[in-house]
């Protein structure tokens, strides 16, 4: 692990500079990890980076704000919600420094749990870049890397991570497996009601917890959500499908042109919903029409901040 | 607004909600409205006061409670009463028109366009293409359903309206 | 106890005869995840992993319709309005089959809030009163397991009418309640014989997969030596993200809010779920929040468990080790280790 040794080292360079710095420890067991503070010098080595380093530790900044000096180490994936962020003026750039590494992909508790009961059953597991080789209880079985890891992963066009002011390792050479999301063209090939009924169900096991909302590095409305609005009063206490879906449709609406397709809402999600098909949608009708892709340039103006008298892209209608 | 013909009387009703900006498209209801335009009554218009105003999540909000459909209406562009309120409007309808697929909710239950102050001839025609629409659609499939308790309320809802005061489910859903 | 025994296949029409009066909840393969929904035609019980939800639900739904209300304008006068308010006092019957022992034991949590010589919640005490637990004994354990530490196991029968024991060929069965005892009277039921002797092995070996426990029993006064240590308490909830899966999951939180929820001139009263990891939890009507950081409010959820509640009632702790918050939690935030580290830093002061 030569970018974890250089990272660390960066890190002990940059801290006496910094309030924080926000990366990933080992978790409780040896298949997930946690968010790792780092404020000072024996914190350093704690930091791991490995395939189950899930979370996005831009999701904290929005708890930073206020001329906090924070550096964060980040994949390529979660530093395109920093430059979002930075390009709709909630952080200053000065305020940040960032720790880059080429990533080879993150695996998927959910996709781990299906194929091997529970995740919990889990004793060890051991990952070679292409494949996966796990032992559950008497079974052991060997597994091709892309059916386990984020879906996020197989189209990733960023395994590096952007604009960072410092970068560990080797650069990661990986490539998306496919150009267009698999899921969600598989899911777009359902009838109009198949759909309908799809979304009807899933909502069903939705307990209105909002870690989708809370684990969203866009959501920066923190305490103040509309969904906990009462007056107006956009959604009802009661947990039902309509309500439920509503605000799955807030959420949506809220980061139409923001969304960065970190998959953290539905990886968060404790019931598995697949979440993530609604935000992929809208992040490619945006790219459709607005050739704009969410968090990758600090330059540009987010594509609902702004119009063009002629729309040349938009079908007139009457 | 009212009138006598077939359309105004025949199948049942249907809930459609129209959010108007109150410069051009109210204007332009008002105008077919004194000229006597013949309209059908389904429409239930929400007076805003500029399409800049429709947060797409008024469109969304109202589908999913069970609006058979929603037609959307402001200045033409470049008409503006604000300047450039429909601009943005336009960018997010448009993103919303587009999005609703996803979710299962037909798109055509949803219609944005243009009707100025001056246009009781073309806001006649653009309420009642739309309202063909949807009735051609027919009425929308409401969301419904929790967990638990609710699910097996659902179930037995059939069963319940002949049971009365009987069924095992308290809950009373709408 | 007797013991009795079940085959797999006289479970499935045991569930069936039970179907006919009651609803009875199963935990079900929903969309990947493993919830209870009522039993029906085509759905079969999935038993070999741990519900997400907890059981808590058929007995404290999520939402609770407390009554139905409706406003009526006097014709007369139409400034005049009266209120028409039916009470909706559950009705149903219902069976929980296979939640874990962990799940059901935190029922007698609410026991204790819920049902106590000052207060009966008649909504709480109808569904308790009207609901069977049919549990199912462990025989695997999993990394978020701690039952065993909080003075439970993978056997307890705490909340439970019946406990099943998983053994070659079906299940064996052990009334646990007097209404468990009538549920065995059933016909699917046969002598146990020497199918007990292998219960109670199972039931040893998963207790010995789970290891030694660690000792929790002077946490109520660790948590409370660190009460006002805000640096502690904000350094263990700096990765948590506020969200209400580890509350929500709880088979042990009860806590709920009550809301009007009115449509036009009717509307109901609801009791739902309240999560004291939100912010609106705590916030005031004129504005004010008592509790104003995230650290404030982990100290909250952890210290009610192993602290305030055993403290009000019988040194019990509210936490039934089923490693629900642990496993849904999305930042991976280990409430054992939090505790621990409360257990090590009063001992820390302490000795300065």
């Amino acid at each position: 692990m030569q970018a974890l040794a250089e990272l660390k080292e960066q890190i002990r360079q940059a801290l006496p500079d910094l309030d924080v710095v926000i990366g990933w420890q080992q978790g409780y067991d040896a298949l997930h990890t946690s968010p790792l503070f780092i404020r000072s010098e024996e914190d350093i080595d704690k930091l791991v980076v490995n395939e189950f380093c899930v979370v996005n530790p831009a999701t904290y900044l929005r708890e930073m704000r206020g001329g906090k000096k924070v550096g964060l180490v980040l994949k390529g994936c979660d530093s395109r919600s920093v430059i979002q962020l930075l390009q709709e003026k909630l952080l200053k750039e000065e305020d940040l420094t960032i720790f880059g590494f080429g990533c080879n992909g993150v695996l998927n508790h959910t996709k781990l749990q299906a194929r091997f009961g529970d995740i919990g059953f889990i004793t060890s597991l051991e990952n070679d870049g292409t494949n996966v080789t796990v032992e559950a209880g008497d079974k052991k079985e060997t597994v091709p890397f892309t059916e386990l890891c984020a879906d996020k992963c197989l189209t990733c066009s960023y395994p590096n991570t952007l604009q960072c002011s410092h970068f560990a390792g080797e650069e990661s050479a990986k490539q998306a497996d496919s150009a267009t999301d698999k899921a969600l063209e598989d899911f777009e090939k359902l009838t109009m009601e198949e759909r309908f009924t799809f979304w009807q169900d899933q909502m069903r096991r939705c307990i209105r917890c909002y870690a989708c909302r809370n684990a969203c590095p866009m959501c920066v409305c923190k305490d103040h959500c509309l969904a906990n609005s009462r007056e107006p009063k956009w959604l009802s206490e009661d947990v039902d499908v309509q309500n439920n879906f509503m605000f799955q449709l807030i959420h949506v609406m809220h980061l139409t042109g923001r969304c960065v397709e970190c998959g953290e809402c539905e990886r968060a999600c404790p019931m598995d919903i697949p979440i993530m098909l609604l935000r992929r949608k809208m992040a490619g009708i945006v790219r459709d029409v607005f050739a704009y892709n969410a968090g990758t340039n600090a330059e540009e103006t987010p594509p609902l901040m702004c119009f063009k008298v002629e729309e040349p892209t938009i079908e007139e209608r009457h | 607004m009212s009138g006598s013909t077939g359309l105004l009387t025949e199948g049942q009703d249907l809930r459609i909600v129209g959010f108007l900006c109150n410069w051009c498209s109210y204007g332009g209801a008002d105008t077919a409205g004194v000229a006597r335009f013949e309209q059908p009554t389904d429409l239930r218009v929400i007076r805003v006061p500029c399409s800049g105003r429709i947060d797409p999540l008024f469109i969304a909000r109202a589908l999913l409670s069970g609006a058979d459909g929603v037609l959307v209406s402001g200045c033409h562009p470049r008409d503006c009463h604000y300047a450039e309120g429909n601009f943005y409007a336009r960018r997010r309808f448009e993103m919303l028109k587009q999005f609703l697929s996803v979710t299962g909710i037909d798109p055509e239950r949803f219609h944005y366009t243009w009707v100025s102050a001056s246009e009781g001839q073309r806001w006649q025609d653009v309420v009642t293409s739309f309202t063909e629409r949807i009735r051609k659609l027919g009425p929308a499939t409401k969301m419904a359903g929790g967990t638990g308790y609710d699910e097996e309320c659902l179930k037995e809802i059939a069963a319940a309206v002949s049971l009365g005061d009987q069924c095992p489910c308290h809950k009373e859903k709408a | 106890m007797a013991c009795k025994f079940i085959s797999h296949e006289d479970t499935n029409q045991w569930l069936e005869a039970l179907a006919k009066d009651h609803v009875v909840f199963i935990p079900v393969d929903d969309g990947g995840s493993v919830t209870f929904r009522p039993y029906g035609e085509g759905r079969k019980p999935v038993l070999d992993r741990m519900p997400v939800r907890s059981p808590k639900e058929a007995v404290f739904p999520q939402n609770e319709t407390l009554l139905t209300y409706k406003y009526d304008k006097d014709p007369e006068d139409p400034e005049r309005t009266s209120v028409r308010i039916k009470e909706t006092l559950p009705k149903e019957r219902a069976v929980v089959f296979g939640a874990r022992p962990c799940g059901t034991r935190g029922m007698t949590v609410f026991d204790s809030v819920f049902v106590n010589d000052r207060i009966r919640d008649p909504y709480y005490a109808t569904r308790r009163e009207n609901t069977l637990y049919v549990t199912l004994a462990c025989h695997e354990v999993e990394s978020t397991c701690f039952c065993h530490e909080v003075g439970s196991g993978p056997a307890d029968t705490a909340g439970s009418d019946v406990l099943l024991t998983p053994v070659q060929g079906g299940y064996t069965a052990e009334a646990v309640t007097e209404r468990g005892e009538k549920m065995l009277e059933a016909s699917f039921f046969a002598d146990g014989g020497d199918k007990c002797a292998e219960a109670e092995a199972v039931k040893k070996a998963t207790r010995e997969m789970l290891g030694e426990a660690h000792d929790f029993s002077n946490a109520p006064e660790a948590l409370l030596a660190v009460f006002d240590d805000d640096e502690f308490w904000d350094d263990q909830a700096a990765a948590c993200l506020s969200c209400g899966a580890c509350t929500y999951l709880c088979p042990t939180c009860y806590c709920f809010n009550i809301t009007d929820e009115s449509t036009g001139t009717t509307g109901k009263r609801l009791r739902s779920w309240d999560t004291c990891m939100s912010f609106q939890y705590t916030l005031e009507g004129s504005g004010h929040n008592p509790r104003t950081t995230k650290g404030k409010r982990l100290k909250n959820r952890v210290n009610h468990k192993f602290a305030y509640f055993p403290d009000t009632y019988d040194q019990h702790l509210a936490c039934c080790g089923c490693g629900r918050c642990i496993k849904s939690c999305p930042a991976s935030i280990d409430i054992r280790s939090i505790v621990k580290a409360a257990q090590a830093r009063s001992a820390q002061k302490e000795s300065k």
